[in-house]
């Protein structure tokens, strides 16, 4: 039975304060939920704790005794294993060869150079069995097993270290409901065995099935911890966000008359089905949606990056036949990518390239184009959208990532977009750029840019748009005119809930309330 | 130039430096290396490697690689010469025309395998480094097929002049390796073409989304190196005034070496034609500098390697930083 305990735990990036004098205590053999919003300090602490980075102050103890992991090596050998969101399996490797990676077991006789395979698969067999998840075949390739089971074998390759203290970090983010349960199984198995669970989590209504105490930070700063029993949803809500404080966002009549861009219909199996909307000339329009809701998918079709399996794309009016990028482009739309480094920016080419991708045609129609010719246009965007940038011609990797973004949105607005689709615009940025972010998509939108944000932070949704559609596991399940719209009616309608009616009733429910 | 300045400038010119020792080493110790004749005579015998390099680096910086040129060169020689037999009827002085048409036909040839290399990319998503791999051999068979294993001497009189000739005391072959650097290397940087292959190979999803022709840019890149090494035959064929089926053979390593020399990331997104030219002049230095030392031609082929792997642990080394 290990305690942990924190005293004033504090990590600064350069004058960023990702984790601010966090002191807490945290009981031996329970199940910890830790919450809070993306950017609050939560994977701050999870690094700290696994030695992935070492505190600015403060100390961590474990039994009394205090601890300092200069590395993942230390924590390791002090009984912290921890558990990421990304997977780490090898996929075409076993079951227990991935469990026992680099320690595989050896034939005593050979002198550690012949594996022994037959108590390899023994001792998988027995853990899997201690984790009642025998369901499981030692000898599975692990890319042919689904995601969930993945994740459990990820869990047992943690137990297989005999931790005192296990980080799961959104174990349950990629999971199905079935699978969900299982984990859960496993997860309370494991609190019987005395192991202390850090749990992490953006599903706050898994929090009351396995956890025992729910810990919220916000902002780097440690909010507040209550038992599970006291914990309703209202108290976890008021502990993630706070009260907000208002951002001004200018008041807009928006003519509805006529859609400039209209989906009826949309559907892209397994992602998403039936989806119909209308969007409006100069309108910004939220589409909230968890994590494999489908919403970056539907972006994707309605951005001729992706075929739909049925449905109908109208741009101002016209039926767009087979949408693809050229023709999107070429009648008005434009996307920015949700993940900067993997798709959206050439990260080993200059800013001053990278504003200048999309834009190619526009910067020159005869197709000979020099530094020169760009340069207005490079120095235009850098302007209006505030991009500070040392040097143009240094790669756009150096850049931090609210200026990244503005470096995506820039390469567009040189193609003057009547709409633009903005897939989590906000990921990875600090508050202020966000909110500069913002202003751009609403001085845009007086200039007549109608724009789609999609995002799971539902509270930047919330201060972004005019309206919000519920994307809920690839149907729409709501829409909220955003006037006065509280952001916890939003997370309440977004919510993965076992029992949907309850949810769906209160939230029309609310929805009432909100536009009242 | 302060400290920190030089430091850019050796990082940013590294190969420069590198090849600038080299040259003060070779002239130093190599008698007759710096006559203008001998200078010239380097540049002559980079001009077809320095033409392909320049196509394989549109190729190597949108994210590819071509293997088959060497192959190419040399069915591009064998066919050549082979056209103007056959359209000749075998005559002693085969008319111009002919020649012409064989240029014609061979380079559209060329072409129409790049463009094939280039669909199978995009088609199939077959890598390019296993449809050339596949081409290599297939060129080279059809290389000794077409001239049944022995070189086919069927060309005019006045042919020698494209690979031998001189104007104004300079090799036509040098002639034909600065247009080739002229015309890639205003592609490459004042054209949306010459943007789109750095966008391309940096990073390909990326480009797609911002509406870039990701597979007609990479098809354009395999077509342009296609054409150089068909050039790059012909010019040989002349040289040794015939067609044979060993011509190139093993050209695509001194130009792939050149390239990587020259700066220019496997990786894609990287690099410049005015590197490419560094790398292929480092190469043809030392080439040239071996012989005149009266090195051992086998040794020289253990040094070249060795340089090779010295050169692009040197531009890792700098790139890291």
């Amino acid at each position: 039975m290990v305690e942990l305990a924190f005293k004033g735990l504090t990590k600064h990036y350069e004058s960023v304060k990702a984790l601010d004098g966090f002191t807490h205590r945290f009981e031996s053999g329970k199940i910890h939920a830790l919450i809070g919003k993306n950017g609050s300090g939560k994977s701050t602490f999870i690094k700290l704790m696994s030695g992935a980075i070492s505190p600015t102050s403060g100390s961590i103890s474990i039994d009394n005794e205090t601890v300092q992991f200069s590395g993942p090596k230390d924590a390791f050998e002090k009984g912290v294993v921890t558990v990421y969101q990304e997977l780490s399996l090898v996929p075409e490797l076993t079951v227990a060869e991935n469990i026992f990676l680099g320690r595989l077991p050896k034939k005593s006789w050979s002198g550690g150079m012949i594996i022994d395979w037959p108590k390899l698969k023994k001792d998988t067999t027995n853990l899997l069995a201690e984790i009642a998840a025998s369901d499981i075949a030692p000898e599975s390739i692990v890319s042919s097993l689904s995601v969930g089971k993945q994740q459990i074998v990820e869990i047992v390759k943690a137990m297989s270290f005999s931790p005192k203290i296990l980080q799961l970090d959104e174990p349950t983010s990629a999971l199905a409901q079935t699978e969900v349960s299982q984990l859960f199984n496993l997860i309370r198995r494991l609190r019987k065995l005395g192991v202390t669970i850090i749990y992490i989590s953006h599903r706050l209504s898994e929090l009351q099935q396995i956890a025992d105490t729910v810990t919220a930070i916000r902002d780097g700063i440690f909010v507040g911890s209550v038992a599970i029993e006291d914990a309703n949803p209202d108290v976890i809500l008021d502990m993630m966000f706070g009260d907000l404080p208002p951002l001004e966002k200018p008041r807009r009549v928006i003519d509805t008359t006529d859609p400039i861009l209209e989906g009826k219909g949309l559907t892209l199996t397994p992602h998403f089905e039936d989806i119909n909307f209308k969007l409006h000339k100069g309108e910004v329009l939220g589409i909230a949606g968890m994590l494999g809701s489908g919403r970056t998918e539907l972006l994707h079709c309605l951005f001729g990056a992706r075929k739909l399996d049925s449905g109908q794309i109208s741009v101002k009016g016209r039926f767009i036949d087979n949408p693809t990028i050229p023709t999107m482009k070429n009648v008005g739309i434009g996307y920015t990518s949700e993940d900067r480094k993997s798709s959206g920016l050439v990260q080993i080419l200059s800013s001053h390239a990278n504003l200048c991708l999309a834009g190619m045609k526009q910067i020159a129609p005869s197709n000979w184009i020099s530094t020169a010719k760009e340069a207005p246009f490079v120095a235009k965007q850098v302007s209006d959208l505030h991009i500070k940038v040392g040097n143009l011609h240094d790669p756009v990797s150096s850049l931090s990532g609210g200026n990244q973004q503005k470096i995506v949105v820039g390469n567009w607005m040189i193609n003057h977009p009547d709409i633009l689709l903005f897939d989590e615009p906000s990921r990875g940025v600090d508050v202020q750029a966000k909110r500069q972010i913002y202003q751009i998509i609403w001085e845009k939108a007086e200039q007549g840019l109608s724009s789609i944000v999609v995002s799971t932070e539902l509270e930047d949704l919330v201060e972004c748009c005019d309206r919000i559609l519920v994307l809920h596991e690839g149907k729409l399940t709501n829409e909220f005119m955003n006037i006065g719209l509280d952001p916890k009616t939003l997370y309440a309608a977004c919510m993965p809930n076992t029992d949907k009616t309850s949810i769906n009733n209160n939230s029309a429910d609310m929805k009432k309330e909100a536009t009242q | 130039m302060t400290n920190t300045n030089i430091k850019i400038f050796l990082r940013r010119n590294s190969m420069l430096v590198i090849l600038g020792v080299l040259y003060l080493l070779v002239a130093t110790t190599a008698q007759g290396f710096m006559s203008v004749n001998n200078q010239l005579n380097i540049l002559r015998n980079i001009a077809v490697p320095g033409m392909i390099a320049f196509g394989m680096t549109f190729v190597i910086i949108s994210g590819e690689i071509d293997l088959s040129v060497g192959s190419m060169v040399a069915v591009s020689a064998v066919m050549t010469a082979w056209i103007v037999k056959w359209a000749s009827g075998g005559a002693f002085e085969p008319e111009w025309y002919i020649v012409a048409l064989a240029f014609a036909f061979t380079i559209g040839f060329a072409a129409a395998i790049g463009f094939f290399n280039g669909v199978l990319r995009h088609r199939v998503g077959m890598p390019t480094f296993i449809s050339t791999l596949a081409m290599m051999a297939i060129l080279a068979g059809l290389a000794n097929l077409i001239s049944n294993g022995a070189s086919i001497e069927s060309f005019p009189s006045w042919y020698y002049v494209i690979g031998s000739g001189r104007l104004f005391g300079v090799p036509v072959p040098v002639y034909l390796l600065g247009i080739a650097f002229a015309i890639t290397f205003i592609i490459l940087n004042y054209t949306t073409l010459g943007r789109s292959i750095y966008s391309v190979g940096g990073n390909m999803e990326a480009a797609r989304l911002s509406g870039i022709n990701v597979w007609r840019t990479k098809a354009i890149c395999m077509m342009f190196t296609a054409v150089f090494a068909a050039i790059g035959g012909i010019i040989y064929s002349s040289l040794i005034n015939s067609g044979s089926p060993t011509i190139g053979r093993g050209l695509e390593l001194e130009v792939i070496s050149a390239v990587i020399i020259g700066g220019i990331s496997l990786f894609g997104g990287k690099g410049s034609i005015w590197g490419a030219f560094i790398g292929v002049l480092f190469l043809g230095v030392l080439i040239n500098a071996m012989t005149l030392w009266g090195f051992n031609p086998y040794a020289q082929q253990i040094v070249k390697g060795g340089l090779i792997l010295a050169a692009v642990f040197v531009n890792f080394f700098i790139d890291r930083k």
